[in-house]
């Protein structure tokens, strides 16, 4: 039977760029996700807190944002601000796609 | 039907702009009058409607008076242009009236003479509209250059320098060709650029020129500022710093941005600004920001980090990352999102070159 452990031993894995939103209270608490659920609550998690800490740094600082956006090479993260908790939008970037009309910039 | 003109008045004192507004009600021919407590407030609304007068005060934070009166003359020559300002030094006078103002008029004075004030600025709204380009050249061509560059302009610029005449022609804000003086080309524009005065007028675009300056635009511009620098002013290094802050604050003054941070990466060493009364909460933001944006690009593995943006109803904000530093650049509210990322890029050029 040892061959069918080897079988089963879990790799090290790839999780693919997360694509949807999701909502969080001000505590960080994932309330609504329409991420897929192959991605990581974890992760959902972590990047909860990281997004609510930049809207938390902001009012410490004296200047609130109502609204986040980080870009990246490969995602967009985008956040509004909702009562301490936030919206979190999380949209991959295919390098291969032709921008529609609506999102090209002149 | 007649149509009323319309006067802006542009002053950070507000108080003042709500007395000013009143007093101008008085004019005989009954003007719109509206009001702008900021020159980024005011140049968007000179491009949102047609005004007839622009009065304008000299000391204002962020973006002073003559910084304004600069840019529009440029960007609205048929404008009339007046001074209403308290700061009694011949030197702003003669600053001002060397970008081409039509009036200068100190605040104490306007009180005292109120009614002689009045039929001034009644005087400015009757007149007619002047044909043809008005301008002059006292301040720097440079940054005429630029702006026709940056505004990916085509035209033709045709310079008058007494009897000297000279074209710089554009092609979608590239420069393309140059003559003056019996030269062309990069001598050309280079020899223009030693005049010390003039006149120009933005004729219509020929397509067809033949290009015959190939180099980029900034790449000439920087070679021919360092050879007048060297030969009109061989330049203390304070004066040369002096210099360059000008370069970087026209560059913000143009792009239209109202505030500049450049935080090293070093906290020892203290952060550069211009426009912010203090820099230590934003300076506290951004490091944090740039921290937790690095930190989520490495969980996700979403790759290098473009930049990190934040807004609210007073401002944007666009933070970027640079090699050893990070700048965060503050921009009115109704800056177009879109257009931000490459006009910071662009700033970060300016104030690093």
């Amino acid at each position: 039977m040892g061959f069918l452990n080897w079988f089963s031993n879990p790799g090290p894995t790839v999780h693919n760029l997360p694509s949807g939103s999701f909502t969080v209270d001000r505590h960080g608490k994932v309330m609504s996700a329409t991420v897929g659920a192959n991605f990581p609550a974890s992760l959902l998690h972590e990047i909860a807190g990281e997004i609510l800490s930049l809207f938390k740094e902001a009012r410490t600082a004296q200047m609130p944002l109502a609204e986040v956006s980080l870009d990246f090479a490969g995602l967009q993260v985008s956040a509004r601000d909702m009562q301490g908790g936030a919206i979190i939008f999380l949209s991959p970037k295919n390098p291969l796609a032709t921008p529609s009309p609506a999102t090209a910039k002149p | 039907m007649e149509t009323k003109h319309k006067i802006l008045i542009l002053d950070d004192d507000t108080d003042w702009l709500d007395t000013c507004r009143d007093f101008l009600a008085q004019l005989p021919s009954q003007p719109e009058i509206r009001i702008a407590a900021s020159g980024v407030r005011a140049l968007a609304m000179l491009d949102a409607q047609k005004f007839r007068v622009l009065i304008c005060d000299l000391k204002m934070p962020r973006m002073d008076g003559l910084q304004v009166l600069s840019i529009v003359r440029r960007r609205f020559p048929s404008l009339r242009t007046v001074v209403l300002t308290g700061l009694q030094d011949d030197q702003f006078r003669s600053r001002a009236y060397a970008l081409g103002v039509d009036l200068f008029w100190l605040k104490p004075d306007m009180q005292e003479n109120s009614q002689m004030f009045l039929d001034c600025i009644e005087s400015l709204l009757g007149r007619e509209d002047a044909d043809g380009f008005r301008d002059n050249q006292a301040r720097n061509l440079l940054d005429v250059i630029r702006m026709e560059c940056l505004a990916d302009n085509s035209s033709m610029l045709k310079i008058t320098s007494g009897n000297l005449v000279a074209k710089i022609w554009f092609h979608h804000g590239e420069l393309v060709d140059a003559a003056a003086e019996g030269a062309d080309g990069e001598a050309a524009f280079r020899r223009i650029l030693k005049w010390k005065s003039g006149t120009f007028e933005s004729l219509p675009a020929e397509p067809e020129h033949v290009r015959t300056i190939t180099k980029s635009v900034d790449a000439l511009v920087a070679e021919s500022e360092q050879r007048i620098d060297k030969y009109v002013n061989p330049g203390s290094p304070e004066e040369l710093e002096q210099q360059k802050l000008v370069e970087q604050l026209a560059a913000i003054a143009v792009e239209g941005a109202e505030f500049l941070v450049s935080i090293p990466a070093k906290k020892e060493i203290a952060p550069k600004s211009w426009g912010v009364k203090s820099t230590e909460n934003l300076t506290a933001w951004a490091r944090h920001a740039e921290k937790t944006a690095l930190r989520l690009g490495e969980i996700l593995s979403a790759g290098p980090l473009n930049y990190v943006a934040g807004n609210n109803l007073e401002r944007q904000l666009l933070l970027l990352p640079q090699n050893g530093k990070t700048l965060v650049v503050g921009w009115p509210p109704e800056a177009i999102g879109e257009k931000l990322f490459e006009q910071t890029k662009k700033l970060t050029f300016a104030w690093d070159s």
